[in-house]
């Protein structure tokens, strides 16, 4: 069998960016969760929130872990597997990953450590700056990657001369067409995610029966702000759609699984299709009358584009768009509604005790994760077959690599990710399981700043109380 | 101003930060394997905890800074060390993972520790065997990487890359003499001992042996033959000092003799290397991004790297002292 080094570089670079972006999803949202429960702590001194602080801190730290080590990957497989790609774009994604780096791993690493390991030496305020460094680190670098990544989606500030890339503005390169846009949307993505997580660890305790306290706060707040964000992300979702219409109708062409130039009218909206790229055309589509014209159009008769507008050279593949679109769109609809219920549940009375309610959110728990890994899905192969769309093509942007050499690492890499996702679920559960520590009624919310600063070192919460006590007295 | 100059000693900083800071933790992660005791096992990579994410950050930091400034460096390297590179990333997502699952299972872990310990000592491996290639030299044609991707498998690399492990092992060992407690300072003590013995002579013979096979470094030695023999001979002394005086030294002498070890390492790869950034082929004028590129992470670092030199002082600050017995959070 002849294998294809452009198909394996692409099956890698696709298994190893999908395997990492779940893990900072989950970072970015639970690290300001973190830092709103922080606070919330520190405000009103309830042990309540030291406790989820601590309990979501051992998960969070958990996924940063592997969220970190998966994504040094990345900074070295544009060159490993597509080091064409990376001679001409490194001038103009290159300083933004660098700014990145600078701006953010750093700010994240540096108060990682203090976050995990230093209440106690630093006392709660200190101790919540960091957290929110920390946040902050995780928000910027999701700005700097949507930046170079949306540069990639639709290019801009740049001119190319004999296979050279010079960036005329970086205004332009930064704040591409789709950026200002895309940002918000992963943005609001990470912070569902996390809300979706957190209420569902809840609304099991409440099942359970166990650990009431922690579980209705949890839930309440998780609810509250998935409701908030789901109804923001359907918003700015729409945003998004209209700036990809216009800037890669090719890759909304083929998410709504049409294939004729213009559609029927009224258009359908498709939620099945057996799509037959050869032939350009469907071999089966299933759908609700009128509602494509509806929602696409916003008419009860207008037509939908087809995927054959784009010349066939230059189409995306429409099955992965198509259903990966579906899974994000759909999964946004089921959040909508639970959403919903909840605000009349709240309204009702009946939150912590509609079992119907909890088993839903249960199932929900690891909806964001994906939604957003779905979303990805028409982001990157909607793209194709440009990796810079309308600059360079993916098969022409490979590195110098042999397809063995491809193949094993790959199989590596599937290998080592599985014992990393597997360690991760199972200890996981078992945090889940066990469920939040007790932690001591004397909360050590009265630290201050100035212990960080002391010239001894403290080792132990009772030494932190004791100081704080010999002090008053 | 001489901006893939000024791009290039950025480079060299980040990796040396590098080298030096994820150094000592791969050496501590290289010397789990020695540990038989648990407890002393846990004791080690507390020491290292808190810090390790900050001081592996600045590998991404030398890539990016490679693919933004040099995009036809980076280009060509890594494909050319396309197998010790993924390997390398492996291994660390092994050592890297490993610091939290240690501590979440208890039943496991003894294996999640070999994990950490080999994960360490593979990627120390594979940064040596990459150092051994590039002095070996790297195929380049048009720009391109025209060699084989087992170019690596060769004496020079293999020898470079056996070597390295020991030289992390130094400063792990000198890390810990300086952060741990009384029971571990004799296995600390017999660490550097050990290793830097290794380090210093797999190290000499991949110098003379380089000297052999590449022309590029003979003639490099026929022109600046006085500051490379002045930096063998601080390396000899320091690694002198090293083997036979570690018991009666200060706590954090050994320590930062391993670290004047690797600057004197450095400086005297780079001035193999410079002008170039492929050795021996490609400058790094030759491999520059246009000026534009490299005016805004040169700016972006100049202003962003104190501070982030400041927090990181910081956070070692607030973790100063010999690590506690019962780990940090106790």
């Amino acid at each position: 069998m002849k294998l294809d080094p452009s198909i394996l570089a692409r099956i890698q670079f696709a298994f190893t960016v999908s395997f990492h972006i779940i893990f900072p999803t989950m970072s970015i949202g639970l690290a300001s969760f973190l830092a709103v429960i922080e606070a919330l702590w520190l405000k009103t001194k309830k042990p309540v929130y030291l406790e989820i602080y601590k309990f979501w801190l051992s998960i969070f730290a958990m996924g940063f872990g592997i969220g970190v080590v998966t994504g040094i990957v990345l900074s070295f497989e544009f060159g490993l597997g597509f080091a064409r790609f990376a001679q001409l774009a490194g001038p103009a994604i290159g300083p933004l990953i660098a700014l990145e780096v600078l701006t953010a791993f750093f700010l994240e690493a540096g108060f990682l450590g203090i976050m995990l390991f230093g209440l106690h030496r630093v006392g709660p305020k200190l101790h919540f700056f960091a957290t929110c460094m920390v946040a902050i680190g995780t928000v910027l670098s999701a700005s700097w990657i949507l930046s170079a990544n949306s540069w990639m989606q639709t290019p801009a500030g740049v001119a190319i001369h004999d296979g050279h890339l010079t960036v005329l503005s970086w205004r332009h390169v930064l704040v591409n067409p789709s950026w200002l846009y895309r940002l918000p949307h992963m943005l609001t993505a990470a912070f569902l995610t996390a809300s979706f997580m957190v209420a569902g660890v809840g609304a099991w305790y409440l099942l359970k029966g166990k650990h009431q306290h922690f579980a209705r706060r949890t839930l309440a707040l998780g609810t509250a702000l998935g409701t908030v964000l789901i109804a923001g992300q359907v918003f700015i979702g729409d945003i998004l759609y209209g700036t990809m219409l216009k800037y890669q109708p090719s890759k909304m062409q083929a998410a709504e699984g049409f294939w004729e130039k213009q559609s029927q009218s009224p258009a359908p909206y498709y939620w099945l299709i057996v799509p037959d790229q050869n032939n350009q055309r469907n071999r089966f589509q299933l759908g609700i009358p009128y509602l494509g014209s509806i929602w696409l159009t916003h008419s009860l008769d207008g037509r939908v584009e087809g995927l054959r507008n784009t010349p066939r050279d230059l189409q995306p593949r429409m099955g992965m768009v198509f259903y990966a679109f579906r899974i994000m769109y759909g999964l946004a609809m089921v959040m909508f509604a639970v959403g919903v219920a909840s605000l009349w549940l709240r309204f009702r009375g009946k939150l912590f005790s509609s079992r119907w309610f909890l088993w839903i959110l249960v199932f929900m728990t690891p909806s964001g994760i994906i939604a957003t890994l779905a979303g990805w899905y028409v982001a990157e192969t909607g793209r194709q077959p440009w990796v810079i769309y309308g600059i360079l093509r993916t098969v022409d942007a490979i590195s110098p690599v042999p397809a063995q050499a491809l193949l094993s690492t790959l199989i590596a890499f599937v290998c080592v990710y599985a014992v990393f996702i597997t360690a991760f679920l199972v200890f996981a559960v078992r945090i889940i399981r066990r469920g939040p520590g007790e932690v001591p009624a004397h909360a050590e919310a009265s630290g201050s700043v100035k212990n960080a600063f002391r010239p001894y070192v403290l080792d132990s919460p009772e030494r932190l109380v004791n100081s704080n006590i010999t002090q008053r007295s | 101003m001489d901006l893939p100059l000024v791009s290039a000693c950025f480079l060299a900083l980040a990796l040396t930060l590098y080298v030096i800071l994820d150094g000592f933790d791969l050496g501590v992660g290289i010397l789990l394997l020695f540990q038989p005791a648990t407890a002393s096992r846990d004791h080690m990579v507390d020491s290292i905890t808190p810090t390790w994410d900050g001081n592996e950050t600045w590998i991404i930091m030398a890539g990016v800074t490679l693919l933004a400034a040099f995009p036809v460096a980076y280009s060509i390297l890594l494909p050319a060390f396309y197998l010790p590179i993924t390997l390398m990333l492996l291994a660390l997502g092994f050592r890297g993972v490993s610091f939290e699952f240690r501590v979440q299972s208890k039943r496991h872990r003894r294996k999640w520790d070999v994990a950490f310990a080999v994960g360490s000592l593979v990627a120390a491996f594979m940064q040596g065997l990459v150092l051994g290639g590039l002095m070996q030299g790297v195929k380049v044609q048009n720009q391109h990487f025209a060699g084989s991707v087992l170019d690596v498998v060769h004496p020079l690399p293999i020898i470079s890359g056996l070597a390295l492990p020991f030289g992390y092992a130094v400063l792990g060992g000198g890390w810990l003499k300086l952060k741990s407690n009384l029971s571990l300072q004799t296995f600390a003590n017999r660490s550097i001992r050990v290793s830097a013995r290794f380090f210093a002579i797999l190290f000499g013979i991949a110098c003379i042996y380089a000297v052999k096979i590449q022309p590029s470094i003979h003639s490099k030695w026929a022109s600046h033959g006085i500051p490379l023999a002045c930096l063998v001979g601080l390396f000899v002394i320091a690694s002198g000092i090293l083997t036979t005086m570690t018991e009666k030294t200060r706590p954090a002498v050994p320590f930062l003799l391993g670290l004047f070890l690797f600057v004197v390492g450095i400086s005297g790869i780079a001035l193999i290397a410079f002008p170039d950034i492929v050795p021996f082929g490609v400058t790094l004028w030759e491999a520059a991004s246009s000026s534009t590129s490299q005016t805004l992470v040169l700016v972006g670092a100049a202003f962003v790297t104190p501070m982030v030199l400041t927090y990181s002082a910081f956070a070692y600050w607030i973790f100063r002292g010999k690590t506690p017995e019962q780990g940090w959070e106790a």
